[in-house]
């Protein structure tokens, strides 16, 4: 009787138990390798094609700085939301975070973009802001009056008959330059990216 | 430092009584936070306890973008917190307004210029270890030798 008191208190009373039982721990708090966290430079030289900073969905989240080693991105903690699009966005692979780089690599997919501008007529008074404003705009004709009137139909946006008209969206890099000078919201851009399949191609090798 | 101070700091760093307040969040951080009650990461084995009430809470967790329903109950909802106290910011909405920080939104972050923020946990949620860790570090040092400091 008493010894088999003994042998169950034995059982019960095990150092390893009470240790267990008094400094329980879960496993401690890593961050595992895989996790996408801020995207972090590779050392690969960025072009400046800004691909990254369309791509961004967070506002202030990104900026191409030139440093003395040149163009160089930088990523704002605070406002990025480690979503990982720039990384896939760069044609260079300047960029990377987590494990996007490898599984584009075996998937061999990459982002493709394309814009869609709206103009809501009612709102558009035609003072041509948005068409003087946009760098493509500028490029194919330097000498667009202030009325953003042009005598060439190559230009992305035109105001004729008193409204914006969008001649070219393809053209459109998405830099949204038009929307902040629009002084009556009448002019949208939306970035639609996507990502396509690309055998022969493998953009993010530099 | 007294025996009576050295006892005070070890029991204030291994008992930390929480209050969160979401002022304008997509649910995200407040999901983070609850994240942090759960077995994997099991904030009470840390000794910290989430309350919940701002009378008996010395951390303040500060979540979302600030809208304005918020202009009047924050400021008093932080006062209401006995000292030594803290504040943390976390998410980026509170920090930056994340993607609601876009002009025409009601939004008016950074919640700093409304009441003081002791830390900042960035991210689009952070994860629940990145907050533990802010909490684990921020009160140890803030409420170390309290009656010191304010003599
Ligand atoms: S990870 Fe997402 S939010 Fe952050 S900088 Fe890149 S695109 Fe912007
Ligand atoms: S977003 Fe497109 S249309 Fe607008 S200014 Fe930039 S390039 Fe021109
Ligand atoms: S869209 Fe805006 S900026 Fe462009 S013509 Fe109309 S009102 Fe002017
Ligand atoms: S930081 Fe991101 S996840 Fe957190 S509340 Fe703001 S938008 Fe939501």
């Amino acid at each position: 009787m008493a010894l088999s008191l003994v042998a169950y208190i034995r059982e019960f009373a095990r150092v390893e138990w009470a240790k267990k039982f008094l400094a329980a721990r879960t496993a401690p708090l890593v961050i595992p390798p895989y996790f996408r966290n801020y995207p972090e430079l590779t050392g690969k030289t960025c072009t400046h094609h800004l691909f990254c900073m369309m791509a961004c969905p967070a506002p202030g989240a990104i900026d191409v700085i030139r440093t003395p080693e040149g163009w160089q991105p930088r990523i704002h903690v605070g406002h990025c939301i480690r979503c990982g699009l720039c990384v896939e966005a760069c044609p260079n692979g300047v960029l990377s975070s987590g494990r996007i780089l490898e599984s584009m690599f075996l998937d061999n997919t990459r982002l493709s973009f394309s814009f869609a501008i709206t103009v809501d007529l009612d709102r558009c008074m035609g003072c041509g802001n948005c068409a003087v404003a946009c760098p493509v705009n500028k490029l194919i004709d330097a000498q667009m009056s202030h009325g953003g009137r042009a005598s060439t139909d190559d230009l992305l946006l035109k105001v004729s008959d008193g409204k914006c008209h969008v001649l070219h969206v393809e053209k459109c890099t998405g830099c949204k330059t038009c929307e902040h000078h629009c002084p009556n919201e009448a002019i949208s851009v939306a970035r639609l990216l996507e990502a396509v399949h690309s055998p022969e191609e493998e953009p993010w090798t530099s | 430092m007294t025996i009576l101070q050295k006892v005070k700091n070890f029991v204030r760093s291994r008992s930390i009584h929480v209050a969160y307040v979401d002022v304008g969040s997509c649910n995200g951080c407040d999901i983070e936070v609850l994240a942090c009650l759960s077995p994997r990461y099991d904030i009470e084995q840390y000794g910290i306890f989430v309350h919940n009430n701002p009378r008996e809470a010395d951390i303040l967790l500060v979540i979302g973008a600030y809208t304005p329903g918020w202009e009047e109950k924050l400021r008093g909802l932080w006062e209401k917190i006995p000292p030594p106290k803290a504040a943390i910011a976390i998410g980026n909405c509170p920090i930056s307004g994340c993607l609601f920080a876009r002009p025409h939104t009601l939004v008016d972050p950074p919640v700093a210029k409304h009441i003081p923020i002791a830390a900042q946990v960035p991210g689009c949620p952070p994860r629940p270890t990145e907050i533990l860790s802010a909490i684990l570090s921020v009160a140890p040092t803030i409420f170390a030798d309290y009656e010191v400091k304010t003599k």
